[in-house]
């Protein structure tokens, strides 16, 4: 069974103040309702202004996404009825988005852009006692309101939940590098979907915060509509909501009375004229595509990995950058970051950003490995104590009172010596039984308890008893 | 006709009088007034706090404009109780010139109407206590025509609602090219037509203060980014004054008697060197109902904001936000905001927003290009101001919305437009005064405020 | 040319629907002499019908105006938002539940 998804991403822009008003946008840890003015709680008589930079950042995104800007553009009121909403109409884009017919390419993919238009964003509310379908009153705090969103609208091409993540994953990378979007934000990111197996209805899946929610509700609506066209039963068309808690999605609304947003020209507001002088006077910096480029030229690393490295998001390539400047066995680099240091930050749930990870620190791990200090193997241990804690590899070695080789020499004796003990294996591995080999590999390994690199080891012994 | 505002300002000046026994003068004037007539929906003198062009000049300022620790509500129970956080920029300017705030006078609710009806008081006409003001700047109108006093008003019109109660109460409105004085601190009706003037006894009065509030303001985005001018230097006679009289401002419904006297003045002007020609502004009739489909679908949208949570009238929370919000609605606006707020969702709802409010819009393009054309080769257009002499109590009672809309049909179209007018007083139709209209072209404020000079001054 | 038959009226469903959007509780009063008065307006409004707008641009303001716009920057405001309301706890404004 075909699932076809196609999403709505909101991202905040990283602009100081709010999209309509003077208000600042930084709202995480303000008390509620702190950063509010008359206009962003739409109290009679005041009127919206839009801020410049954050048509300046919607240009940048609409071209870094490939999409055609529109050279007219307005904003229309968009209304609707909700606590979150302090005019019950949102200023939004409607019949001339900001841009449109842009596409992003993933796996080999183009996933097509509809359009990308500004808002702005509604309040924060609190359910209390209870969630969204059985709170007695809701607590809203406008400090949000206000703050400028950029929508992009995709058409339906994702077809799994990981296209889908990695979309999200290289959007935000891409953003991130035009210095318009934090992704270490809450709320900071959200993603309306619209899925459907080939040939059902669809059902849409509102206000979903953060990536790894996004496919946990996608993964469970995909099941949730398989399992009902199993039992013979129908997908209906209603608007769903994300229980982060519980993993799953639950009706909010029966699409039967069907919202009309009765679009309006914004009468408090002016036309924008968005020329191609304005356009080009805006920087664009190095996008993820072309930076995947430049590390593959400049550093020789795999182009898997480079991209990797870039579009899971900017900070990550930041740091390999940055590592650079300070070890130049870049390959080396590449691969323990693509390996070992992901997949520890992921375990840990964190991003490179909010974990303790410094280059210095790093690239002291590395060189303990080159240098022969740590093994390969214990260099994966050690790394697990690291990540969460950013403590030095050298510190770690030495708490744990770990041996470690201290160089060749020190091994070679140890070969040596098992050499001269097994002398029937030796004799055998001259007879070429390849088994023997690893039968002294072992006994290399116990006495030097597991502190070498048996690849090193194997090495060893075959030129020793040659 | 002397200007007492201008008289005043020289008096209080050279120290001839006392500001403090003025204010406490009209004091006891204004409760008489009020208690008779009601043209206030809330009284406030406060002391000027600065000295200036104003300076102890008192000022009424119409309920729809926000006033900082003074309760504005626009006429809407919606909003009783509401107290601004913040001065409108024309109530902050006025301010800053030292004028005295006297309070906030009656409108219809939200200004959907000619009559002032709203949810509190319903000013009587100052010539006739049983005939009605006009609206909706219905108290400005009503207690400018009864100040014995310096006084002007700070109105506002979206469709007529300075114009037609000028006429009604035989005094001088002007209202201004749209974007001319800041909307900010205005609670909006239909933001893009709303325009906030001011009505005096003589066109002095309401150039002076035009003069004060008018000039470009940060706050709002549709503000004009023009040159300040001070209006009462355009107080002089002018006798090169090209006029155009459009045929369909002198159409059937109008009263007979109404044409005659806006003919003579025609020719007044005429006696003293205008010249005068009949012209056809074919785009009249479409005029009307595009402006009360785009004013609707605005209003709809404007309040939808009152719901019973941040501001204005609440109850306790009850129900779902579906079932609260009907709730305060039905409890909170007057019938005739709930007409149009069904009729302005409706006319920009999926389906139908094409026929009704974007035709409505594109018609407001032919609305503009036909004055454009005028003014051409005209400096004003003279006509009527309102079709009727102010009707009576009982008989407004009886009429249906559309029939009431209908009084909008000569202010409709320049409205639409955002052009300046100047509805001021040219006679009587049974002891009840006439108004004569002056448009001229976006920013010709001055045209029209010398026209109306040369003929009040020639009365 | 737009369709007009289906135009310009206006019967109870529809009247029932539009209130629901505006979230304005009506009672069947109220509804029975909007349906009648509405009906009269529209016939009025009907009229704009017979001018040819297929090649006029809407206006949006009665003057062309074009990219007001203001600087990123951030000015705060001293007053208390929650002064007008009943509904309010800690700092926060109270509203209705949602469903
Ligand atoms: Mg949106
Ligand atoms: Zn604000």
């Amino acid at each position: 069974m075909k699932v076809l998804i196609g999403i709505e991403i909101h991202v905040h822009l990283l602009t100081k103040a709010k999209l309509f008003c003077s208000c600042s946008t930084d709202y995480e840890g303000k008390e509620p309702n702190n950063l509010v003015c008359p206009i962003c709680l739409g109290f009679p008589g005041s009127k919206p202004k839009v801020n410049k930079k954050a048509i300046d950042f919607g240009i940048l995104a609409a071209k870094a996404l490939n999409c055609k800007i529109n050279p007219e553009i307005f904003f229309s009121r968009k209304s609707y009825f909700y606590p979150d909403m302090p005019k019950n109409f949102q200023i939004s884009q409607y019949e001339i988005p900001l841009a449109v017919g842009g596409y992003l390419e993933i796996l080999g993919k183009k996933i097509r852009i509809r359009r990308i238009h500004l808002e702005e964003d509604p309040a924060r509310l609190v359910h209390v006692g209870g969630d969204i379908t059985s709170a007695t009153h809701v607590l809203a705090d406008y400090n949000r309101a206000g703050i400028p969103l950029l929508e992009i609208v995709t058409e339906p091409d994702f077809t799994s939940t990981k296209e889908v993540r990695e979309f999200l994953s290289k959007l935000s990378s891409i953003l991130e590098h035009l210095e318009i979007f934090d992704p270490s934000k809450e709320a900071g990111l959200r993603v309306d979907a619209n899925i459907s197996l080939e040939g059902g209805e669809r059902a849409e899946i509102k206000n979903i915060t953060g990536f790894a929610n996004v496919e946990k509700a996608l993964n469970y609506e995909i099941i949730r509509q398989k399992n009902l066209r199993r039992i013979g039963k129908k997908v209906e068309r209603e608007t769903r909501h994300f229980d982060a808690e519980t993993r799953s999605t639950h009706t909010l609304r029966k699409k039967e009375f069907e919202e009309d947003y009765g679009y309006i020209f914004e009468p408090d507001l002016t036309k924008i004229e968005i020329s191609q002088s304005w356009i080009k006077s805006l920087k664009m910096p190095e996008l993820p595509d072309k930076r995947v480029e430049r590390f593959v030229k400049q550093y020789k690393i795999p182009k898997q990995q480079a991209s990797v490295i870039v579009y899971i998001d900017k900070a990550l390539a930041d740091f390999f950058e940055d590592c650079s400047k300070i070890y130049k066995n870049y390959k080396q680099l590449a691969k323990w970051i693509v390996t070992d240091l992901l997949k520890c930050l992921n375990w840990n749930k964190i991003t490179i950003r909010e974990s303790r990870v410094k280059p210095k620190s790093f690239v002291e791990l590395l060189k303990l490995i080159d240098k022969g200090k740590i093994t390969e193997r214990l260099a994966k241990e050690i790394i697990k104590e690291y990540v969460p804690t950013g403590k030095s590899p050298e510190q770690i070695v030495k708490e744990k009172k770990l041996v470690t080789i201290k160089g060749k020499k020190e091994l070679e004796k140890v070969v040596l010596a098992v050499i001269k003990e097994n002398k029937k294996a030796v004799d055998d591995l001259k007879a070429g039984r390849k088994k023997a080999l690893e039968f002294l590999v072992g006994h290399v390994l116990k006495k030097t308890r597991k502190t070498a690199d048996p690849k090193v080891v194997r090495e060893l012994i075959e030129k020793l008893t040659k | 006709m002397k200007s007492l505002v201008k008289e005043h300002i020289e008096k209080i000046k050279s120290g001839k009088i006392s500001l403090d026994e003025f204010i406490s003068e009209i004091k006891k004037k204004i409760e008489k007034i009020q208690s008779e007539y009601s043209p206030f929906i809330t009284i406030k003198i406060e002391n000027p706090e600065k000295k200036g062009k104003l300076y102890g000049i008192p000022i009424s300022v119409k309920d729809n404009i926000c006033t900082q620790g003074i309760q504005s509500t626009a006429g809407s129970k919606i909003l009783e109780g509401y107290v601004p956080p913040f001065d409108a920029t024309c109530v902050k300017k006025v301010k800053g010139q030292g004028s005295v705030i006297i309070g906030k006078t009656a409108q219809d609710e939200f200004g959907f109407g000619s009559f002032s009806v709203n949810s509190f008081v319903i000013p009587k006409n100052p010539w006739d206590k049983t005939r009605v003001c006009g609206g909706s700047s219905g108290g400005a109108a009503c207690l400018t025509a009864l100040a014995d006093f310096p006084h002007i008003a700070m109105a506002e019109s979206t469709g007529g609602s300075i114009s037609c109660p000028a006429a009604f109460c035989g005094v001088v409105g002007i209202t201004p090219t749209y974007g001319r004085v800041s909307r900010f601190g205005l609670i909006d009706y239909a933001n893009s037509l709303d325009k906030i003037g001011t009505i005096g006894k003589t066109v002095y009065d309401t150039a002076l203060l035009l003069s004060v509030i008018s000039g470009y303001d940060t706050l709002d985005s549709t503000s004009l980014e023009v040159r300040d001018e001070d209006f009462t230097k355009y107080c002089e006679e002018n006798s090169k004054i090209k006029i155009a009289v459009p045929k369909e401002y002198f159409g059937e419904g109008v009263d007979p008697k109404i044409k005659d006297l806006v003919w003579k003045a025609i020719k007044k002007l005429e006696s003293l060197g205008a010249k005068y020609q009949e012209v056809s502004l074919s785009q009249t009739t479409y005029a009307l109902p595009s402006y009360y489909l785009i004013a609707m679908a605005e209003a709809s949208t404007n309040l939808a904001k009152f719901c019973g949570m941040r501001y204005g009238f609440h109850s306790e929370l009850k129900g779902n936000f579906e079932e609260y919000f009907s709730q305060i609605r039905k409890l909170g606006f007057g019938e005739e905001a709930k007409r149009r707020i069904i009729l302005g969702t409706y006319a920009r709802m999926a389906g139908f927003r094409d026929a009704y409010y974007l035709k409505a819009l594109k018609v407001r393009s032919l609305v503009i290009q036909d004055f454009r054309r005028i003014f051409k080769k005209f400096d004003v257009i003279a006509a009527p101001t309102m079709p009727v002499i102010a009707p009576r109590f009982d008989e407004v009672k009886k009429l249906e919305p559309i029939e009431a809309y209908m009084m909008d049909v000569l202010t409709a179209a320049p409205n639409l437009a955002g052009i300046p007018m100047i509805s001021l007083p040219c006679g009587f139709v049974k002891s009840l005064p006439v108004g004569l209209h002056l448009m001229a072209d976006h920013l010709q404020e001055k045209k029209i405020i010398q026209a109306a000079h040369t003929f009040e001054v020639n009365e | 040319m737009v369709e007009t038959s289906k135009y310009w009226k206006i019967d109870k469903e529809l009247l029932e629907h539009v209130s629901k959007i505006a979230r304005l509780e009506l009672s069947d009063e109220e509804k029975e002499k909007f349906i009648k008065q509405l009906e009269d307006i529209l016939k009025t409004f009907k009229k704009i019908d017979e001018v040819d707008t297929s090649k006029v641009k809407p206006s949006f303001h009665a003057l062309e105006l074009k990219n007001v716009m203001r600087e990123d920057e951030v000015k705060t405001w001293k007053w208390n938002p929650l002064a007008n309301t009943k509904h309010k706890e800690k700092k926060y404004f109270k509203g209705p539940r949602i469903v």
